[in-house]
């Protein structure tokens, strides 16, 4: 507006341009899934994963090592650990998340 | 021609367009061949075109071209820490290249590439194998690291590392299923209720009504997946970069 400066509202962008930047790193690591079909698709998805690797990877080591079915069985319930300790980092990691964004209302991207 | 054209899983049907056989491998150009290089082309013709002028304030066009590249920039800068700078040209390929064949994948009779297993499974390998090669390459054999719990008494380490290492590698197919599941369901339920609508008649506009707002959400969909698989990319690098955390 004014014609004492012409430079000052681009000082003004800076300073708020700098503000903004700050905001935006203060809280990183956007939410991921949030409705609940998501969330119920990640976490069946992540136990059945485990499930299918310690499986495959069973049956694979049985045939090289003809050791059928006993490794298969281990194997099986490994990957059953596997999964559901991915489960319980999912749900731990939609937890943070969901947290983080109830305390900042800021933060209602779309 | 009532069955056959009604199936709503014949969208993902996959059709010889140009047969080839390369020693023995069947490496026919497909519908699906086709939509890539489409998706390809798209996306370079998006970017170069974007950034022809490549003016100081930016048009419509460009901006949505600076939008895109700030957003993979700024995800990778805060979840893979730094020196993942590096790999910012793959991770912005992988992005734009899902987000444009899951949008591409909107438009009526077009084929979604991202609703096949194989496609997404073999960008997660991809993702997999440069973490692991270059978690190698930047830490040695300190990249086992990640695979070693901390705080648990020792006699029940063993078994943990095993654990560990299975769930390190359920990593892809919980990656690639998880995007391929939501394309294939999505565009099954539109063609599913796009179905009703034409064996309703004038009660169509009930299913009708719903793909109107079934079709939003599958947008929202198409990009959110498109995100969620390049944010694990990053966080997995993150992994590459900094095991133990």
């Amino acid at each position: 507006m004014g014609e004492d400066d012409p430079r000052s509202s681009f000082k003004d962008m800076d300073a708020r341009l700098k503000a903004a930047r700050k905001r935006r790193i203060s809280h990183p690591r956007q939410r991921m899934e949030t409705r609940p079909l998501g969330i119920a698709m990640r976490l069946s998805v992540e136990l059945a994963a485990g499930l299918v690797v310690g499986g495959v990877m069973g049956y694979f080591l049985d045939r090289w090592l003809h050791t059928r079915p006993w490794l298969m069985i281990v194997f099986f319930f490994l990957g059953a650990a596997a999964g559901i300790r991915n489960v319980l980092r999912a749900a731990e990691e939609i937890n943070r998340a969901a947290e983080e964004g109830t305390e900042d209302e800021s933060s209602t991207e779309e | 021609m009532a069955a056959e054209g009604m199936s709503p899983l014949e969208q993902f049907e996959i059709h010889r367009w140009v047969p080839m056989n390369i020693g023995g491998v069947d490496a026919s150009f497909t519908n699906s061949s086709f939509f890539m290089v489409l998706v390809v082309l798209l996306s370079t013709a998006f970017l170069l075109g974007g950034m022809r002028r490549g003016t100081l304030v930016p048009g419509r066009w460009q901006s949505m071209v600076e939008v895109t590249y700030e957003f993979v920039a700024s995800m990778l800068s805060e979840n893979a820490g730094h020196g993942s700078r590096k790999f910012f040209p793959f991770v912005f390929s992988l992005f734009v290249f899902i987000i444009i064949a899951n949008l591409l994948g909107m438009i009526p009779f077009a084929f979604t590439v991202t609703s096949h297993i194989i496609v997404t499974f073999t960008l997660a390998l991809i993702v997999i194998l440069l973490v692991t090669i270059l978690g190698f390459i930047r830490n040695g054999v300190g990249f086992l690291r990640l695979f070693v719990p901390k705080d648990v008494p020792f006699y029940i380490v063993p078994l943990l590392i095993v654990i560990e290492i299975l769930s390190y590698l359920t990593r892809p197919i919980s990656l690639s299923v998880r995007l391929f599941a939501n394309m294939m369901a999505g565009h099954t339920m539109l063609k599913l209720f796009g179905g009703f609508v034409v064996s309703l008649g004038l009660l169509g506009i009930a299913p009708w009504l719903f793909i109107v707002a079934l079709s939003t959400l599958e947008v929202g969909i198409a990009m959110l997946q498109a995100y969620v698989f390049t944010i694990l990319t990053c966080i997995y690098l993150n992994d590459a970069f900094h095991p133990g955390h």
